[in-house]
């Protein structure tokens, strides 16, 4: 009572919604979205496409992309084939259109008022915005493992996973190899989804989101093949990406290649959240 | 040792204890690039009030209320919800506080019910096994429940503006603020915005409303503050607004001479106007100007009151905006 009339108000405590139950709201939004839908329909006929052609052209790759020529009969190869096709185009623009809507969409519709009116800490926006990216992030690879290893079977068949020294791994040996590839281009594109994240958090429109990502891939890209620039490449998040499949697919396995690629990735993510933080807690609501 | 030191006053006898207030703003400034879009505004809500923050468009009522809010940072001055400070204190006010601000925002492929649980999931007084029940009353309080599965890029404008103020609303609050609620909304829907207005006042709740209509501001509010050009020019309770300057009613009468006899008898000065005659209040009520004139047997067909203060205020501000 006395607390009441001194300050003229009750002292009220921090409150704030439990953070599973944010998430959960957050995840669903994102997996509900037209977008997200087609994105991940795209991505679930990129390997069932590449497994009825060879099959239909009977088992005859005719060239193509590295690793397509030993696709035939090398079903359990097909995800890791679909994963290098989608990697530079597809799904970082899956990642960057997710990161693009967390942030410069909700502020385009305007609902990025009511989450911080709710209120919504920024900081904790910022965190639910990026494992919600991250889930579109896994659920994209998901699809693309679980299409790429049922077409694999469905249309090219095989028994395990003929390797790029020629021995031929157990099915959960090549399962394995599958799964940490998987793990590791988790790793890239949660870069890339970083990278989005703050760029979504400093502007309202989420075309700039996506232009920015997938622009700044493709200079990565061309920089990366001008060897004048080679003291720079180590600092390009591209570098090593068309490799790392190769890499697994040696036996016996040799990681030698993949520490870059994750140092890499995680000096991107820190430096993408942390730009994304400071940007959310100063922008206009 | 020395005794007195422990002898005092019980707490808040002292100093009599300031009318709580829900709402304050001190010496408050926005510079947008060079342009002043707020300067000097205090404002103080006491708690219960409804406060009708009145202005042109452009007279800076919206970034003022983004200030209260926290949405935006004043570039000077500061801004007490409850006397906390904003926007430090959002986590202990916010969760008290329901807004509309700056027009609706929803996700357009989400309905009105899925968007309204989007917000029950951030909304930190909402337990987990009431968000249903909140908002379907939500829903069912601004008039949408029948549409509240439809997806939200196919509402109307009065239908978007509704599920802003249902979300406003979603769960019970000590503040409520609403920019332009009746934006877009028909005669119907505007009169449901002031019941609902009137309701928030019933129950005690504190409501910041902004409007450029003088006639949804007078219907509703108990305090006033108009804006123009970035400054606060009056400010204070309604009643004490409109009986500033001098209240005149325009009696409309067939028997001028009776009435006028009437009004000397009971001291009200008048002058004739073609109708019939203009009367001064002074401060005295029309109503028992118009007893006495009935009672004196005098026909009014109608007695119409002319205000001054606000709403010549008002007039001059709009006019000079068109200008």
């Amino acid at each position: 009572m006395t607390a009441i009339t001194l300050d003229g108000a009750p002292s009220l405590q921090p409150r704030t919604a439990p953070f599973g139950r944010l998430l959960a709201s957050e995840i669903r939004l994102l997996l509900r979205r037209p977008r997200t839908i087609v994105a991940l329909a795209v991505l679930a006929l990129v390997p069932v496409l590449i497994g009825v052609g060879i099959w239909a052209a009977g088992g005859d790759s005719g060239g193509g992309p590295p690793l397509f020529d030993m696709l035939s009969g090398n079903g359990l190869l097909l995800p890791l084939a679909a994963l290098m096709v989608a990697l530079p185009l597809l799904l970082p623009l899956t990642v960057s259109m997710a990161a693009a809507d967390a942030i410069a969409g909700e502020a385009n519709h305007g609902s990025l008022r009511g989450l911080l009116l709710a209120p919504v800490g920024r900081i904790r926006l910022v965190a639910m915005k990026a494992i919600g990216v991250a889930a579109v992030i896994a659920v994209g690879l998901s699809v693309l493992l679980v299409f790429g290893v049922l077409s694999g079977w469905i249309f090219l068949g095989g028994n395990g996973l003929i390797t790029l020294s020629g021995t031929t791994l157990s099915f959960v040996d090549g399962m394995g190899r599958v799964l940490l590839a998987m793990v590791l281009i988790f790793t890239q594109l949660a870069a890339v989804g970083a990278v989005a994240l703050a760029i979504s958090a400093s502007t309202d429109h989420p075309l700039v989101v996506m232009a920015g990502t997938l622009g700044m891939l493709i200079v990565f890209t061309v920089l990366s093949n001008i060897s004048a620039l080679d003291w720079l490449h180590p600092m390009l998040l591209t570098t090593g990406w068309m490799s790392m499949a190769a890499d697994l697919l040696r036996d016996p396995l040799t990681l030698d290649g993949t520490g870059g690629p994750l140092l890499r990735a995680g000096c991107y993510v820190i430096i993408g959240l942390g730009l994304a933080t400071v940007r959310m807690l100063n922008r206009e609501g | 040792m020395t005794v007195t030191a422990i002898v005092r006053e019980p707490a808040g006898a002292a100093t009599p204890a300031a009318p709580g207030l829900a709402a304050r703003t001190e010496g408050l400034r926005k510079v947008f690039r060079g342009t002043v879009a707020v300067d000097d505004v205090n404002l103080a809500v006491p708690d219960g009030a409804v406060l009708g923050l009145l202005g042109p468009n452009g007279s800076g009522k919206t970034t003022t209320i983004r200030m209260l809010l926290g949405l935006t940072a004043p570039t000077a001055g500061h801004v007490e919800l409850f006397g906390h400070r904003m926007p430090e204190a959002a986590s202990r006010v916010l969760p008290e506080v329901g807004a509309l601000v700056e027009g609706p925002g929803f996700h357009p492929y989400l309905s009105g019910r899925g968007n309204l649980f989007r917000l029950a999931a951030a909304e930190p007084l909402l337990n987990s096994r009431d968000a249903d029940r909140a908002v379907s009353e939500a829903l069912d309080r601004v008039g949408l429940s029948d549409a509240a599965n439809r997806a939200y890029k196919g509402y109307s404008l009065g239908m978007k503006q509704r599920l802003g103020l249902a979300a406003a609303l979603l769960v019970p609050r000590r503040l409520v603020v609403l920019d332009e609620p009746t934006n877009g909304l028909d005669p119907a829907g505007t009169r449901e915005i002031r019941q609902v207005i009137g309701g928030l006042r019933a129950a005690g709740t504190t409501v910041i409303v902004s409007s450029h209509l003088l006639a949804e501001i007078e219907a509703t509010c108990t305090h006033v503050a108009v804006m123009n050009k970035g400054v606060v020019v009056a400010q204070g309770p309604l009643r004490e607004l409109l009986s500033d300057g001098s209240s005149t009613v325009d009696v409309s009468t067939s028997d001028t001479a009776a009435a006028a006899a009437v009004l000397r008898d009971n001291g009200f000065a008048a002058q004739p106007i073609p109708e019939g005659l203009r009367v001064e209040l002074g401060d005295r009520d029309s109503a028992e100007l118009i007893r006495q004139l009935v009672l004196g047997g005098v026909p009014v067909h109608e007695a119409t009151r002319r205000r001054g203060g606000l709403e010549e205020l008002f007039a001059t501000l709009t006019e000079e905006e068109r200008g």
